[in-house]
C-alpha cells in the first residue's frame, strides 16, 4: 500500500460471527475493520467513512445484496469482493457483471479472500498512481509500453492475444468475466462466444506458460471467465 | 341438429307402424284364404274366431296399431264370410251383430294382453340382462386385486352401458385426461371435486348430456366419473343403473382400503417433497455457521500465536478441513436432492479438457495433499461441448473416492487422452481396487463396499452424483479395477464429433 494509513475495509454481513472472523483476520493482515449489518447501514458507510474495501454478502436482511452493489456502484468505484452463498456460476458472473471485483464463495479461507481483496485494492491504486507494469509470476505486462516479457525475454503476441492478456493484466488477481473479455477484444454481437476465448487462451498459453496443460498464469474460472494469477508472484495456490 | 334427429326419429316409428299395418293386413288376408277353404271345402259356418290368430300374432310381434288394424279388419272379413247375409260385409240379425262387436272385444283385448305380455317378457329379459351384466361386473371387481383395475372394470362396464365415453378423474390417476372432457364438463368435475355436490347433469357444446359424480358417495378419495349420455332420452335410468354399479364398485373399493392407499400414496409424496424441501433448507442453515468454522480456523491458524505452536497450528487445520468436508457432504446432499428432482439442466459450451482437469484438482489440492499427483494431459485435446462446472463436479467425486481409498504417500495417475471419439479423463489409484461384486453395484444411489465401510466414511453418493452429471452431459462413466486392493480406474467420457464440430477460428488481426 502506498498511503500511510492502514486501510479501512467495510464489511456488510448480518451475521455476527462471520463479522467476527472478518474482522479477526482483516485487523491481523493490518485493516481497520468497520462494519454493517444490512444494506442500508452499508451505503451510509459507504458515504461517509470512504472505506478502501468493500466485502458484501448477499444475504442481507433488508434488501437484496445485488441491489446494494448496483446502488453503491452508481456512484463508487470502491474495491468491493463479494461473499455469496450461490455457487451458481450464472449469478457469479451477473455480480461481475454489476461492479463486483470478485467473488469469494461460503464458506472460504480467509488467505482466499484476502488475496482477492488486495488484488482488488491493487487495481484501483494502479488506476490511480498509473503505475504501467503487472507481474505474473514469471510474465511481467508492461501496458504503457505494450511489451509483454516472459522471464525477460519478450514474448511475441498478436494484437488480439495482447488485448485478451492486456485486459487480465489490469484485473490482475480478479475474475474477468467472459462477455467482458468477448466484449472488448471482439465486440459485443460476440458475446456469447465462449469458444474465441478457448482458442485464444490456449495460443495464449501456449506462448507463455511453461506446460500448457497445468497453467500457473492465465487460470480458468470454469463457467466465469479467466483470472491472471497473482500480481505479487504467488501462483494459483493460495496458502492458509 | 337435435331437432332434425327427432323428426328423423319420429319418421321412423311412422314407417315401422305402417309396416306393421301392412304385415298385419297380409296376415289377415292370408287367414282370409284359410277362412274360405274351412267355408268352400268343410261348410264351416262358426269359424269366426279363427280370425283372432291374426290379431294375437301382430299384437305379440308387431305392436297395437297393427293390432287394431287386423281386429277391424278380421271383424270385416268375418261379417262377410260367417254371418249372413254371407259374402257381404253387411250383418243383418241382431244376435249376429252382437256376436260380431263381442268378436271385435274380444280381439282387441287379445291384441292388448299380447302386446302386453310381449312388452313384459322384453322387459324382463332385459333385467336379465342388465342383471347379468351387473353380475358379471360384481365378479370382476371381487377378481380385481388391485385399485387400478377396479377402475379399469368401472370404466369399462360403464362405457359398455352408455356405449360412449366415460372418463374417470382423480384417484391418483393422471390429471391430464381432464382436458379430455368439454369445458363445461371440466367446471362441473371440479366442482364435485371440491365437495360441492355429489353429483351433476351438464350439457356440453356439442349438445350431449354428461352424468357427473362421485365414485363413492361417502369417500371423496374415490374420484369422479363423468359420463357421456349423448342424446340418450332415459337419464333417469342410466343414472340408477350407474348408481347400481358404483354402489357395487365402491364397496368393492372400500373393502380393499383403498381409501388409506390412495391417501397414502398422496402423504408420501408430499412427505418426499417435505423431506427434499427440509434438505435444502438444513442445508442452506448450516452452510452460515460452517463458513464461520471455517473462516474463523483459517484465521486462528494464520494468527501468529497459533502459527507459532504446531500442534495448535496443525489442529486449526483439522477444524478447517472437516469444515470443508462437511460442506461438501452438505453439496453432495443438495446435489443429490437436485438430481432425484431432475433439476440438473447443463449449461454446454466449449471447453478445454485439461481446464475442467486443474480445476477440480485445485479445489481438491488438500485433500490430495498426502498423496503425488501423476498428471498426464494431452496438449492438443479436442475441445468439447459441455457444462464444464458439473463435469469438474463429476471430477471431483472421482478424486475424492481415490484420495480416500487410496492410502497416502501412493500415487493417484489422473490424464486427459482421446480416443477416436471422446476424450477420456481419468484417475487411477493404488487402492482398495474392487471386487466383481462391488463393481457391479458402484455407481448405484448410497451404495458402499461392505469391506471399507468401517474404516471409511462415507454417503454412498459421490459417484452416483458423478454418473448423473456426466450423464447430463452425453458422457458416461466406468469404473475398472483387477480385483481387491489391485486399485482402481474411473474414467469419464465425453464424446466429440471428430469429424467437424470443433468451434471455427477466431478472428485474429
Amino acid at each position: 500500500m502506498t498511503e500511510q494509513q492502514p486501510p479501512v475495509v467495510l464489511v456488510v454481513d448480518d451475521e455476527v460471527q462471520i463479522r467476527r472472523f472478518l474482522r479477526a483476520g482483516l485487523e491481523l493482515d493490518g485493516f481497520v475493520v468497520q462494519d454493517a449489518e444490512t444494506g442500508a447501514d452499508a451505503l451510509k458507510s459507504v458515504t461517509l467513512q470512504q472505506p478502501d474495501l468493500v466485502i458484501l454478502d448477499l444475504g442481507l436482511p433488508d434488501m437484496d445484496g445485488g441491489d446494494v452493489l448496483e446502488r453503491l456502484r452508481s456512484w463508487s468505484t470502491v474495491p468491493l469482493i463479494v461473499l455469496s452463498v450461490r455457487s451458481n456460476e450464472a449469478e457469479k458472473v451477473r455480480l461481475l457483471e454489476s461492479g463486483a471485483d470478485d467473488y469469494v464463495v461460503k464458506p472460504f479461507g480467509m488467505a482466499e479472500l484476502l488475496a482477492r481483496a488486495h488484488a482488488a485494492m491493487r487495481r484501483q491504486v494502479r488506476a490511480a498512481t498509473g503505475e504501467p507494469v503487472v507481474r505474473a509470476g514469471p510474465l511481467t505486462i508492461d501496458l504503457a509500453a505494450r511489451v509483454v516479457t516472459l522471464n525477460g525475454s519478450r514474448v511475441t503476441l498478436t494484437p488480439k492475444e495482447y488485448r485478451l492478456l492486456q485486459l487480465l493484466a489490469q484485473h490482475a488477481g480478479n475474475v474477468v468475466t467472459h462477455q467482458y473479455l468477448l466484449k472488448e477484444v471482439w465486440g459485443s454481437p460476440h458475446m456469447h462466444d465462449t469458444h474465441y476465448l478457448r482458442i485464444f487462451v490456449r495460443k495464449l498459453r501456449q506462448k507463455i506458460e511453461q506446460d500448457p496443460t497445468q497453467p500457473q498464469i492465465l487460470l480458468t474460472e470454469l463457467g466465469v471467465g479467466y483470472r491472471l494469477a497473482n500480481p505479487d508472484g504467488t501462483t494459483r495456490t493460495v496458502a492458509n | 341438429m337435435a331437432y332434425q334427429w327427432r323428426s328423423a326419429l319420429r319418421a321412423d316409428a311412422i314407417m315401422r307402424e305402417l309396416r306393421g299395418v301392412a304385415i298385419a293386413l297380409l296376415m289377415v288376408a292370408a287367414t282370409t284364404v284359410v277362412a274360405w277353404g274351412l267355408i268352400r271345402y268343410l261348410d264351416v259356418r262358426r269359424g269366426s274366431p279363427i280370425y283372432l290368430i291374426p290379431v294375437l300374432l301382430a299384437g305379440w310381434h308387431l305392436g297395437r296399431i297393427p293390432a287394431l288394424a287386423a281386429a277391424v279388419a278380421g271383424v270385416l272379413w268375418s261379417g262377410y264370410f260367417f254371418y249372413s247375409p254371407f259374402y257381404t260385409y253387411f250383418v243383418a240379425r241382431p244376435a249376429e251383430m252382437i256376436n260380431l262387436t263381442l268378436f271385435m272385444i274380444v280381439a282387441l283385448v287379445t291384441s292388448h294382453l299380447a302386446n302386453s305380455m310381449k312388452q313384459q317378457a322384453e322387459l324382463a329379459r332385459k333385467r336379465e340382462n342388465q342383471m347379468s351384466d351387473l353380475y358379471a361386473f360384481s365378479r370382476q371387481l371381487a377378481a380385481a386385486p388391485t385399485a387400478a383395475d377396479i377402475y379399469r372394470a368401472i370404466e369399462e362396464h360403464l362405457a359398455s352401458l352408455v356405449q360412449r365415453r366415460v372418463l374417470l378423474f382423480g384417484a391418483g390417476r393422471n390429471p391430464a385426461t381432464e382436458t379430455e372432457a368439454p369445458q363445461p364438463v371440466q367446471a362441473a368435475i371440479a366442482s364435485i371435486q371440491r365437495g360441492a355436490a355429489l353429483t351433476a347433469t351438464v350439457n356440453d357444446e356439442a349438445g350431449a348430456t354428461w352424468l357427473i359424480r362421485r365414485v363413492s358417495s361417502r369417500t371423496p378419495d374415490f374420484g369422479v366419473l363423468a359420463i357421456d349420455l349423448g342424446s340418450m332420452p332415459a337419464v333417469d335410468e342410466i343414472r340408477r343403473r350407474v348408481d347400481d354399479a358404483l354402489a357395487d364398485a365402491a364397496a368393492t373399493l372400500e373393502r380393499l382400503d383403498v381409501a388409506r392407499a390412495l391417501n397414502e400414496a398422496k402423504m408420501r409424496s408430499e412427505t418426499e417433497l417435505l423431506r427434499e424441501a427440509l434438505i435444502g433448507s438444513v442445508s442452506h442453515e448450516l452452510r452460515t455457521p460452517l463458513a464461520a468454522i471455517m473462516g474463523a480456523a483459517t484465521v486462528l491458524r494464520g494468527s501468529p500465536a497459533v502459527a507459532q505452536d504446531e500442534r495448535l497450528h496443525s489442529l486449526a487445520g483439522v477444524v478447517r478441513d472437516e469444515a470443508e468436508r462437511l460442506n461438501n457432504d452438505i453439496q453432495n446432499l443438495l446435489d443429490a436432492t437436485r438430481i432425484s428432482r431432475h433439476q440438473i439442466k447443463p449449461q454446454a459450451e466449449w471447453i478445454e479438457p485439461a481446464d475442467i482437469v486443474n480445476s477440480a484438482l485445485e479445489r481438491r489440492r488438500r485433500r490430495l495433499a498426502e498423496h503425488k499427483v501423476a498428471l498426464d494431459m494431452d496438449s492438443n485435446l479436442p475441445f468439447i461441448y459441455v457444462d464444464p462446472v458439473l463435469v469438474q463436479q463429476a471430477f471431483v467425486q472421482i478424486v475424492d473416492n481415490a484420495a480416500k481409498y487410496s492410502p497416502g504417500g501412493s500415487t493417484i495417475d489422473i490424464s486427459a487422452k482421446r480416443n477416436s471419439h471422446e476424450v477420456v479423463l481419468s484417475v487411477h489409484d493404488h487402492g482398495a481396487g474392487l471386487t466383481a461384486d462391488e463393481m457391479a453395484q458402484l455407481g448405484e444411489r448410497f451404495f458402499r463396499g461392505h469391506r471399507l465401510a468401517a474404516t471409511t466414511s462415507g454417503s454412498g453418493l459421490g459417484l452416483w452424483i458423478a454418473k448423473a452429471f456426466v450423464g447430463a452431459n452425453g458422457g458416461r462413466l466406468q469404473a475398472t479395477s483387477e480385483g481387491a486392493d489391485q486399485g482402481t480406474t474411473v474414467s469419464i467420457f465425453l464424446p466429440y464429433n471428430a469429424d467437424a464440430k470443433q468451434p471455427e477460428a477466431a478472428p485474429d488481426d
